[in-house]
């Protein structure tokens, strides 16, 4: 096994997922559009409460990390849909490529579409609401790798479906992120929570990422170092979904699913 | 060596509800460097065994081996020397021409563009490089899918139904064009067809596959012998048939067709004779016409 070889096939799904974003005016409108309009939303709601700045922050950075996080998942949860849809699949898996090679190479794509997001965003603050979300870069970019990563829990468990259920599943690529949301604390702290609801929230990395980039506007951690905490859980998470992702496969190659797929 | 080897191949496909066997127990060696064809009716299992064979899909029991390794502990050895092309064109359908090769050929890790632009070259597609896929003709989606499948210059290649639903002059350049491929790198090729003069042009040796079985395997000549008919006599007469006709010796099938009958016989030379003579009692002789037997014959008699 090669290293050049094997960074070229990740790389062969950054590209084809690049080309495929630059030639889709859908895609495009899903980074720029919903985003901003969502951010303005939520804003202008802050505005009309008269929140006070620190609560106004609160909100917008759950808006700001919901759009981060669905345009950064798509990229991995389409890398499946993309050859289900033109029904080329058996194509992509003939070839001598690793499930990792897929997931990061799409993935990879889905970090460029959520940093110009996130820039977007951050600058979209700026201007319509006087709101400065920068945080110390290092800090920020811990922030938004966790996203990043909660991205690919959110894409495999997708790709995972996919696989096991077939085309019912692609209704996962645009709901889990919002499910995830939710359960995370999207507007409101987890502490409002019910209890059943908040141990699920605590399991889940997103929330963790959330508090800590919280945290700089003064608010409270529900435990003592949630970056970490939230970076075992995403890791751990991660390593048990590619599991569950080449059981699915190997189970769809079993099956038959994988030429359902391509006819 | 061979390119294949199948042993006792059972392929089912399973469900929640229900479960449906596709292949039974299939044995098939496959020759390295030839055009063999796999031929049979639509859901006879062709294109399952030939994606288990792809390692696109696992084997429910049995052994399957690729050019010397296991298509299930091997897979990736095998994908790296194989390839395959569909007869449904399907690929990315807003990447171009350039750039579904370039995506393909950066799958198996070549980074070289040259072999893309050769490729394009290679299949007449030099005009259509910078067009989407969704936007090409039929025949040209199916050179690039044929293109797709030289990316990693593979030993073997699947054709699964290359030419279906292709004008009959495209599909005649597109079989010159594997015959030539074929040749020229000598690669072995496994082609499965409802076309029995494509099996007859481009294939060596045949396999014919039905309900999930085997059925018949051999050179086209075997073939034809393994079912004793060389010759077929077709008689027209001037009157619908409603007569059985009597046993003849030498005659294997009899086939009617209003108001014609055509006699599948060992020998036209020797059977002629009789067999006129006994359609003369049904009505008067039009026309007599007298051919080899070709393996549509052949198939037409191994599925019944």
């Amino acid at each position: 096994m090669s290293l050049s070889n094997e960074v070229c096939k990740t790389l062969a799904f950054t590209y084809r997922n690049f080309i495929i974003t630059k030639r889709n005016f859908f895609t495009i409108f899903e980074t720029l559009f919903w985003p901003v309009l969502g951010l303005i939303s939520v804003g202008l709601m802050g505005m009309y409460l008269n929140l006070e700045q620190g609560y106004f922050a609160f909100i917008l950075i759950g808006a700001v990390t919901l759009s981060v996080l669905q345009v950064s998942q798509l990229d991995v949860a389409y890398v499946l849909l993309f050859d289900i849809w033109s029904k080329s699949l058996r194509y992509t898996f003939v070839s001598p490529i690793s499930s990792w090679n897929m997931i990061l190479g799409s993935w990879l794509f889905g970090i460029t579409r959520g940093i110009v997001a996130f820039a977007i965003l951050f600058f979209s603050s700026m201007i319509f609401f006087g709101l400065n979300l920068l945080i110390p870069p290092p800090f920020l970019i811990l922030f938004l790798f966790g996203v990043f990563l909660s991205a690919m829990i959110i894409g495999l468990i997708t790709c995972s479906l996919l696989l096991i259920f077939g085309y019912r599943a692609e209704i996962f690529a645009w709901t889990l992120s919002a499910i995830f949301m939710l359960v995370c604390g999207i507007y409101y702290p987890v502490s409002l929570l019910p209890e059943v609801v908040r141990f699920i929230s605590y399991l889940i990395p997103l929330t963790h990422f959330l508090e800590y980039y919280r945290s700089f506007y003064g608010f409270e951690t529900s435990f003592e170092n949630p970056l970490l905490l939230g970076y075992v859980l995403a890791l751990l998470q991660v390593l048990f979904l590619f599991f569950l992702y080449f059981w699915a496969f190997d189970r769809a190659r079993s099956r038959g699913t994988i030429t359902q797929f391509s006819e | 060596m061979h390119a294949v080897v199948c042993e006792d191949v059972w392929m089912i496909y399973k469900s929640l509800k229900s479960e449906k066997i596709a292949l039974k127990g299939i044995n098939l060696k496959i020759p390295k460097g030839k055009i063999f064809g796999l031929l049979g009716p639509n859901g006879a299992g062709k294109t399952t065994l030939i994606s288990i064979m792809a390692t696109i899909l696992k084997q429910t029991r049995g052994r399957v081996e690729v050019l010397g390794f296991d298509s299930v502990r091997d897979a990736k050895e095998i994908r790296k020397r194989i390839n395959i092309a569909s007869g449904n064109p399907n690929l990315i359908w807003s990447l171009t021409v350039y750039e579904n090769l370039r995506y393909y050929a950066m799958l198996y890790g070549v980074r070289d563009r040259r072999v893309v632009e050769n490729l394009i070259d290679e299949f007449e597609l030099r005009e259509f490089r910078d067009v989407e896929f969704n936007r090409l003709s039929t025949g040209n989606k199916q050179k690039l899918l044929l293109a797709r499948a030289f990316v990693n210059d593979p030993e073997l290649v699947f054709l699964d139904e290359p030419t279906k639903g292709l004008d009959p002059p495209v599909a005649k350049r597109l079989r010159e064009k594997i015959a030539d491929m074929q040749r020229d790198l000598g690669i072995s090729v496994v082609l499965t067809t409802h076309y029995m003069s494509e099996a007859e042009m481009l294939c060596e040796r045949i396999a014919f596959i039905n309900r999930g079985e085997i059925v018949a395997n051999g050179s086209k000549e075997e073939l034809k012998r393994m079912l004793k008919m060389k010759d077929k006599i077709t008689i027209e007469i001037d009157a619908e048939i409603s007569m059985q006709l009597p046993s003849l010796e030498g005659v294997y099938m009899v086939e009617r067709d209003g108001k014609s009958l055509s006699f599948y016989v060992d020998s036209a030379e020797r059977r002629l004779w009789d067999v006129a003579s006994e359609v003369a009692k049904l009505g008067r002789i039009k026309n007599i016409v007298v051919r080899e037997v070709d393996l549509e014959d052949v198939f037409n008699e191994l599925v019944k």
